[in-house]
């Protein structure tokens, strides 16, 4: 598949990070995944996909980092035109009321995920989040049928499929 | 990095663009011997249409569009560049009404009604309803499904009918046990039988309406009924031939299936509303014969009744399928042109027919759309190959119609389905996981081989036998 959407992992703590990746790992035959580290990082992956014409599919970020937190970066990608399709989801332990409510409010956050999480919750979180992404953007969305929310593709399908 | 950013640019699409623009150059350069002026700019369109079409640098309608440009810029009565006063240039407007050709109003009706069925859930509750009678057997499940899904594919887009069925198989796949070849069956089963079903009606898929078209252009109409009559027995055949391949070779090891579908009737008045139009409609176009009213004016009924009493939403009606229209009106203002030209007759030319076979050449019609439609897209295919099989079959004489031709080509486009890239039934199979390439191109294989044997050899003595052959 060529233009993979990318989904970008922004965690601070390595094992975390880890550990996010590895439950991810299900969702490479459709996605690129991308981990940063901090938010300069992030920034330094977002360019390189758009240069590489690759769409971010999907943002799982933590908030508390060194630097720029978490909802404050999403809130200044709420800004870019570019990332409005973008699937924001937080995976947090700290992020506080006033942040979680910033977070909804001005970056129009898609999902909260509370640490500790189990694999099948951030599967099934991202499965939701990545398949409305394709939904919304995606020319053909065929190639996500076995992978994504195959059910809801395969409707999408049905309601707008025609013959080439 | 670097590297793979100067890959990017050596892709298919931009060889494919490069190349539409010197095959468009290579006639005004060199000019075909003993082919006219207009002759030589239709080749020009031609090529460049060929490379534009099968590497899609630009989208199928997009080269569609230029083709009606082009032909209105370059051999119309309204050209940029003077013509010999000796070449009859047809009027422009006659390129821009390809947009609105009448076979163009039969398939809208269809659109209508699969969009009508779709929102309603009609196939739904059909699917539901049709499928009790089968029981549970596998086989037997699986030829109900087959059956039902090649109805539906007559009707509404393959793809559309695909994608509807394919949800309610994977359940039931994923019932069965890891590595149980009936899951290959089963997710076999429902594209082979939208793309088998596609040929059985006029709307059933683009490449009938191409061949449709063309037919029109040249003054011969074929009623909705008849290409039914002609298809239909033989369509039946080859579904039946798959069914018992796929069943055999991919054979369930459970003794039951169970496929539940949550549905019931929708009965508001809209809905009723809707199945009137539907009934009313289908029963015109299968007894034009019998009112003589043309399936295209009966088409445009669904349009009328669904658009005013909105059915049909404005944002449903500006969500249709127009690309699809686009893509049929540039096959067939491709083909006027070529015939106008009497670029056809020189492209005849090239080989000398006098000694092939009528079978042969009509095998080879087929075979031709076949082998370009496993590759690229089937509408494209029949664009590019029916106005060449149209002029074939008058150069042959009174041993191969018209009709027979473009009918061959539209069949033949419709059989290629050996790779899951063939049709986007096939994509929408694969991609669910549940099928090999491999598989996919063994029953594609055996669909293509039983399909070009029944339509040759067998449908052309029994259109004669029966005088279908108009």
């Amino acid at each position: 598949m060529k233009n993979k959407p990318v989904i970008l992992c922004l965690e601070d703590e390595p094992e975390v990070r880890d550990a996010i990746l590895r439950d991810l790992a299900p969702f490479k035959p459709v996605a690129r995944l991308e981990a940063a580290d901090h938010v300069e990082d992030a920034k330094e992956v977002l360019a390189a996909s758009a240069a590489a014409g690759e769409p971010i599919g999907l943002i799982l970020c933590d908030h508390l980092m060194p630097g720029i937190s978490g909802v404050e970066f999403l809130v200044g990608l709420q800004q870019d035109p570019a990332y409005a399709q973008t699937r924001k989801v937080l995976i947090t332990g700290q992020a506080g009321l006033e942040d979680t409510v910033r977070a909804v409010n001005e970056a129009r956050l898609h999902h909260y995920i509370a640490k500790p999480w189990t694999a099948e919750e951030l599967q099934a979180t991202v499965r939701d989040q990545l398949t409305e992404f394709v939904l919304a953007t995606q020319d053909d969305p065929t190639p996500f049928i076995g992978v994504l929310d195959g059910p809801r593709i395969l409707e999408h399908i049905a309601a707008t499929g025609r013959d080439k | 990095m670097n590297a793979a950013k100067q890959n990017k640019w050596l892709t298919v699409k931009s060889v494919g663009g490069i190349l539409a623009i010197i095959f468009f150059f290579i006639p005004f350069f060199f000019p075909a011997e003993g082919l006219s002026v207009a002759g030589n700019r239709m080749l020009s369109i031609f090529l460049m249409a060929v490379a534009l079409w099968i590497t899609e640098a630009i989208p199928l309608h997009a080269t569609a569009a230029l083709i009606i440009m082009l032909n209105i810029l370059l051999i119309s009565n309204r050209a940029l560049f003077s013509l010999p006063d000796d070449f009859s240039a047809p009027p422009f407007a006659s390129f821009f009404a390809t947009l609105a050709s009448p076979i163009l109003m039969l398939f809208l009706g269809g659109f209508f009604l699969a969009d009508g069925a779709a929102k309603f859930k009609l196939d739904r509750n059909l699917a539901k309803t049709l499928l009790k009678p089968f029981g549970s057997k596998p086989a037997n499940i699986i030829l109900g499904m087959m059956l039902i899904v090649a109805v539906f594919s007559m009707f509404m887009s393959n793809t559309a009918a695909t994608a509807a069925f394919m949800a309610v198989v994977l359940p039931v796949i994923a019932k069965l046990p890891e590595g149980d070849r009936g899951r290959a069956a089963l997710a076999l089963c429902i594209p082979v039988a939208a793309n088998v079903g596609g040929m059985g009606t006029p709307v059933g898929t683009p490449p009938n309406a191409i061949a449709l078209g063309a037919l029109n252009a040249q003054g011969i109409n074929i009623s909705f009924v008849h290409w039914m009559a002609m298809v239909f027995p033989f369509m039946l055949i080859v579904l039946l031939a798959a069914w018992q391949f796929l069943v055999r070779v991919f054979p369930p090891s459970v003794k039951e299936i169970k496929i539940e579908i949550n549905s019931t009737y929708d009965r508001s008045p809209q809905a009723i509303l809707f199945y009137f139009t539907a009934g009313l409609t289908l029963l015109l176009w299968f007894t034009e014969p019998l009112h003589g009213i043309s399936s295209a004016i009966v088409g445009f009924v669904p349009v009328v009744v669904m658009l005013s009493t909105r059915l049909i939403s404005e944002k449903e009606f500006h969500s249709m399928q127009w690309s699809v229209l686009w893509l049929v009106a540039g096959g067939i203002a491709l083909g006027s042109g070529v015939g106008a030209t009497g670029l056809d007759e020189w492209l005849i030319g090239l080989v000398p027919w006098d000694n092939v076979p009528v079978a042969a050449v009509a095998g080879m019609l087929a075979l031709t759309a076949l082998a370009f439609s496993t590759i690229i897209s089937n509408s494209a295919t029949a664009n590019l190959v029916v106005p060449i099989a149209m002029s074939l079959s008058v150069s042959l004489g009174d041993e191969m119609s018209r009709v027979a031709a473009a009918m061959f080509v539209a069949i033949g486009a419709s059989l290629a389905m050996m790779l899951p890239i063939s049709t986007p039934p096939n994509a929408i199979a694969y991609s669910s996981g549940q099928v090999k390439t491999k598989q996919m191109a063994l029953s594609g294989a055996l669909v293509g081989t039983v399909g070009l044997l029944v339509f040759i050899l067998v449908a052309p003595r029994v259109w004669d036998l029966f005088g279908l052959m108009p």
